[in-house]
C-alpha cells in the first residue's frame, strides 16, 4: 500500500494546458538566436513575469529509446495521446477513497500550463541520463544510509530538509518543478536579477556587476550565486554549497551553470550545467522550457503551517508505544 | 536540431515532477487501517500551505460533538482558479471519507470530502471573481 | 546696535528665517524615471524588542539564567509617533500576557515570518529590487519576501504571513498599502500585537543618497483605539559587495518545537545524524 501511496506521490494526473512557443530550434545552447527580446529600462534583456516550470518531458530519457534526443511530430502527439491515457486511468485512481491521501484533483493540483517539446528527456544529450555516481560517491552515499538505517523517525533532525520546511529540492539551484504550483516570479532591477520560487518562497538575488563568490568557507544551503550576460543570455553561477544540500546525490564541490534566454513572449528557455568531480565523471546538462502565466504567485508559507512534521512523529511515537504494549 | 511544435493538447498528460515533491511521510501520518467516515459541520477552514486543513464539528449518535481536522492539499491552485477563503463557509455541511491520524486522534486525511449533498467542494465551473476572488493580472 | 541698523537687519531678515525648510531631496531616478530604492538597507534601532521607548529591560526568565546580559531588552527612544501604542482599554491585558510568556509566545522564535511592519525593522538587512511593474522586498530573516504590485490594485484571496501588497509612487514616496495579514504575528519581542483587521500603510521616502524615511501607519480596530504611526530611517549598507546571505533559521527552531517528540532515549547532540 505504502508503495502505491508512494508511486502515486511521484507521478499525478495532469491536465496540460499547452501555449503555443513561437517555432524555435532551442535544442542546444547556443541556438536560440532568432528572434530580439526586449530590454528592461536599464537596457539589459527583460526575463521578467511570472512563469511555470512544469514540464511532461520527463527528467531521463526511457531506457528503450536509447540515443535518441527528439521525437518527431507524429511521434509527439503519440505521446501526448498516451500520456493521456495513463493520466486519465491515474486521476480515476486518485478519486479512489481507499487511497491515503488527498485528492489532488479537488484542490487543482493537477492542473498546470507547460510547453510542447519534442525532446525525449530533459537532459540532452546521446544519452540523456545522468552520469553513473563515481564510487567515491557512492560509498558517501552508502554511509549516509547505513546511518540513518533504523533511525529514519528518530527525531526531526532524521527527516529530509523537505519535511522539515527548511529547502525544498526543486529550489536547487538547478530549479526543477515540484510537480505542482510549479511557478516561479523574476524581477530585475539594476544590475540584479531577482528569481523568487513559490514553493517554498525562497528567493535568490543575483548580482550581475562582476563580484566574486563568498570566500569558500562560507556553504549555503541553496549556494551563492553570480550572474552576468552574454548577448541575450543570463548566465548564472552557483557554487559554495553545503554537503546536505545533495542535488541528485552530489557534494559540497556541486557547480551549477544556468542559462535563462527568453525565447518568446510567453516563454524562457531554462538550461543548466551541473558537475561535480566528486560525484560525476563528467558534467551534464539539462533543458526545460517556461511558459508565462496569468497569475501572482501566492505566499507558500511552510514552517509556519507545518502540522505534518509533528504529526509524523508524533504518529511513530505512538506507534512505538503500540509495539511495547503488545510486546508486554 | 528540430523545431518545437505546438499545438493545443486537450486532455490530461503525465507529469514529470521530482520524487521528493512527495514532501512527507503520509504513511506515517495517517493510518489505513483507521478508515473513516465522517458528517459535519464546517467551523473553520485553514487555508495554508503544505497542506490547508478542514475543521469541522462532528455529532456522535450519542449526540456529543467531537471537533475533527482533515488535511487538504495546498490552496495555491485554487487561488489561481478563483477560489478564496470564502469558498469554503463557515456552517457548510460536509461528508469526508478518508483515514484517521496514526496517533489516535481526531484528525484525518481526507481522501474524498464532498458537500452534504454530493458535489465536491471545488467546483470547476466556477469562474475567478465569483467569490470576490483576486483578479489575475494581465 | 543703533535703532536704524536693527530696523535695516530686520527688512533684510536673517537669511534661514522665514524660510520654508529645504526642498525635499530627489533621489537619482532609475532608467523609467522613478526614485531609485534598488540597494540593501536595514534599520539602526532596537524596536524589534519593543517600538515604544524603554530603558533596559530584564531577559525573560526562562533565559536569563543562561545568557544573561546578552539577552537583555536593550534600551530605545522608541520609534511610536506620540510615544505609546493606543490600545483599546479591553485589549491591553493581551499584550501584557504576550509579554509574560514572550519566549514561549512570540513567532520569531520558531522562525515565522514576521510580516509587515516588523521585516522593516528586524536586525537583518533587506534589498529592494527594484523594476517598474513590481518592487521586491526580500528579507534576509527566514527568507522572507513580499512583491509590490505597481499596477492596477488587486485583492488578496486569503490572509498571509507578509501580507498583500499594491504600491504607487507619491511624489518622491513609494506608498504601500498592506492587508490580509494573517493574525499570528506580532510587532515586536514584547508582545505587541494585532488581529485579522490589520491595515498598513508605509512610506519609503529617500532622504540622502544612503538613507531614507521609513513611515508605517498602523490600523486595526480590533485592538486598538485609532490609526497610529511608527517612523524610522532606514540606512543603506554602503560597504563593497554587499548582500543578503542565507538565514534559514528553521532549524535552529526545531527543538523549542518538535524536542518533546524525539524519541526516548536520543538526544540532538549525540544521535546517529548524517545531515549533521
Amino acid at each position: 500500500m505504502s508503495q502505491r501511496v508512494v508511486a502515486f506521490l511521484f507521478f499525478a494526473a495532469l491536465i496540460a494546458v499547452v501555449l503555443v512557443p513561437p517555432p524555435l530550434a532551442a535544442q542546444t545552447a547556443n541556438a536560440v538566436k532568432s528572434w530580439t527580446p526586449p530590454k528592461t529600462a536599464d537596457g539589459v534583456p527583460d526575463l521578467q513575469g511570472v512563469y511555470s516550470n512544469a514540464t511532461t518531458v520527463p527528467f531521463e530519457r526511457p531506457k528503450n529509446l536509447g540515443s535518441k534526443e527528439f521525437y518527431t511530430e507524429q511521434e509527439t502527439a503519440e505521446k501526448a495521446k498516451a500520456d493521456a491515457a495513463a493520466a486519465a486511468a491515474r486521476a480515476a485512481r486518485d478519486a479512489d477513497p481507499n487511497t491515503v491521501h488527498y485528492d489532488l484533483g479537488q484542490f487543482g493540483l493537477d492542473q498546470r500550463v507547460t510547453a510542447v517539446s519534442n525532446r525525449t528527456s530533459q537532459v540532452i544529450g546521446s544519452e540523456g541520463t545522468i552520469p553513473p555516481l563515481l564510487p567515491e560517491a557512492q560509498a558517501r552515499i552508502a554511509a549516509k544510509n547505513a546511518a540513518m538505517r533504523g533511525h529514519n523517525f528518530d527525531d526531526v533532525q532524521h527527516r529530509s530538509l523537505s519535511e522539515r520546511c527548511i529547502m525544498w529540492p526543486n529550489e536547487g539551484p538547478p530549479m526543477l518543478s515540484p510537480g505542482y504550483n510549479s511557478d516561479l516570479q523574476i524581477v530585475q532591477g539594476p544590475g540584479y536579477v531577482a528569481i523568487m520560487q513559490e514553493m517554498i518562497h525562497d528567493t535568490r538575488i543575483i548580482p550581475t556587476d562582476g563580484r566574486p563568490h563568498l570566500p569558500e568557507n562560507i556553504r549555503v544551503l541553496m549556494g551563492d550565486s553570480r550572474g552576468h550576460w552574454e548577448g541575450n543570455t543570463l548566465v548564472i553561477d552557483t557554487t559554495n554549497f553545503t554537503d546536505r544540500t545533495a542535488f541528485r546525490n552530489s557534494g559540497e564541490n556541486l557547480h551549477v551553470i544556468e542559462r535563462l534566454t527568453r525565447t518568446s513572449d510567453k516563454t524562457l528557455l531554462y538550461q543548466f550545467t551541473v558537475d561535480d568531480p566528486k560525484t560525476w565523471a563528467k558534467p551534464w546538462s539539462a533543458e526545460v522550457t517556461w511558459v508565462g502565466i496569468n497569475n501572482p504567485i501566492y505566499e507558500y508559507a511552510c514552517q509556519e503551517g507545518n502540522y505534518g512534521l509533528p504529526n509524523i512523529l508524533s504518529g511513530q511515537r505512538a506507534a512505538e508505544k503500540e509495539q511495547a504494549n503488545a510486546a508486554k | 536540431m528540430r523545431a518545437m511544435f505546438a499545438w493545443l493538447i486537450a486532455g490530461a498528460a503525465l507529469l514529470t515532477g521530482l520524487p521528493a515533491w512527495a514532501h512527507h511521510a503520509f504513511a506515517q501520518e495517517f493510518d489505513e487501517k483507521r478508515p473513516i467516515k465522517l458528517q459535519g459541520t464546517v467551523t473553520k477552514w485553514e487555508v495554508i500551505n503544505p497542506h490547508s486543513w478542514i475543521h469541522l464539528d462532528v455529532k456522535g449518535p450519542d449526540g456529543k460533538v467531537t471537533s475533527w481536522m482533515i488535511e487538504g492539499g495546498s490552496p495555491n491552485a485554487l487561488f489561481r482558479q478563483g477560489f478564496t477563503k470564502d469558498s469554503l463557509p463557515t456552517g457548510s455541511e460536509i461528508v469526508v471519507e478518508g483515514f484517521q491520524a496514526k496517533d489516535g486522534s481526531t484528525r484525518g486525511v481526507g481522501s474524498n470530502v464532498v458537500f452534504k449533498d454530493g458535489r465536491k467542494l471545488f467546483l470547476s465551473n466556477n469562474t475567478p471573481g465569483q467569490n470576490g476572488a483576486a483578479a489575475p493580472e494581465n | 546696535m543703533p535703532a536704524a541698523a536693527l530696523a535695516a537687519l530686520a527688512l533684510t531678515g536673517f537669511p534661514a528665517l522665514g524660510q520654508q525648510a529645504q526642498a525635499p531631496y530627489r533621489a537619482p531616478r532609475t532608467a523609467d524615471g522613478k526614485p531609485n530604492l534598488n540597494g540593501v538597507w536595514q534599520a539602526m534601532n532596537n524596536a524589534n524588542w519593543d517600538l515604544e521607548g524603554h530603558a533596559a529591560g530584564m531577559p525573560a526568565k526562562e533565559v536569563v539564567g543562561i545568557l544573561g546580559a546578552q539577552f537583555a531588552t536593550p534600551p530605545d527612544l522608541g520609534v511610536v509617533d506620540g510615544g505609546s501604542i493606543p490600545y483599546l482599554p479591553a485589549a491591553l491585558q493581551k499584550r501584557k500576557d504576550n509579554f509574560a510568556s514572550r519566549v514561549k509566545l512570540d513567532p520569531e522564535v520558531k522562525c515565522y515570518m514576521p510580516g509587515v511592519p516588523r521585516a522593516t525593522y528586524m536586525p537583518y538587512p533587506f534589498q529592494i529590487v527594484q523594476s517598474t511593474q513590481n518592487v521586491m522586498f526580500v528579507y534576509e530573516y527566514a527568507g522572507s519576501v513580499r512583491v509590490v504590485n505597481m499596477a492596477a490594485p488587486t485583492k488578496a484571496p486569503a490572509d498571509s504571513w507578509m501580507g498583500w501588497s499594491n504600491g504607487k509612487w507619491d511624489g518622491e514616496s513609494l506608498v504601500v498599502d498592506v492587508t490580509s495579514q494573517i493574525e499570528d504575528t506580532w510587532f515586536d519581542r514584547s508582545g505587541d500585537y494585532h488581529s485579522d483587521a490589520l491595515h498598513v500603510v508605509e512610506r519609503y521616502t529617500p532622504r540622502s543618497p544612503d538613507t531614507m524615511m521609513y513611515e508605517a501607519t498602523i490600523e486595526d480596530p480590533k485592538v486598538f483605539s485609532r490609526p497610529w504611526k511608527i517612523s524610522m530611517p532606514l540606512y543603506r549598507h554602503v560597504e563593497k559587495n554587499a548582500q543578503l546571505m542565507e538565514f534559514k533559521c528553521v532549524e535552529f527552531a526545531e527543538e523549542v518545537l518538535y524536542g518533546h517528540l524525539r524519541k526516548p532515549g536520543t538526544d540532538p547532540y549525540t544521535s546517529t545524524n548524517p545531515n549533521k
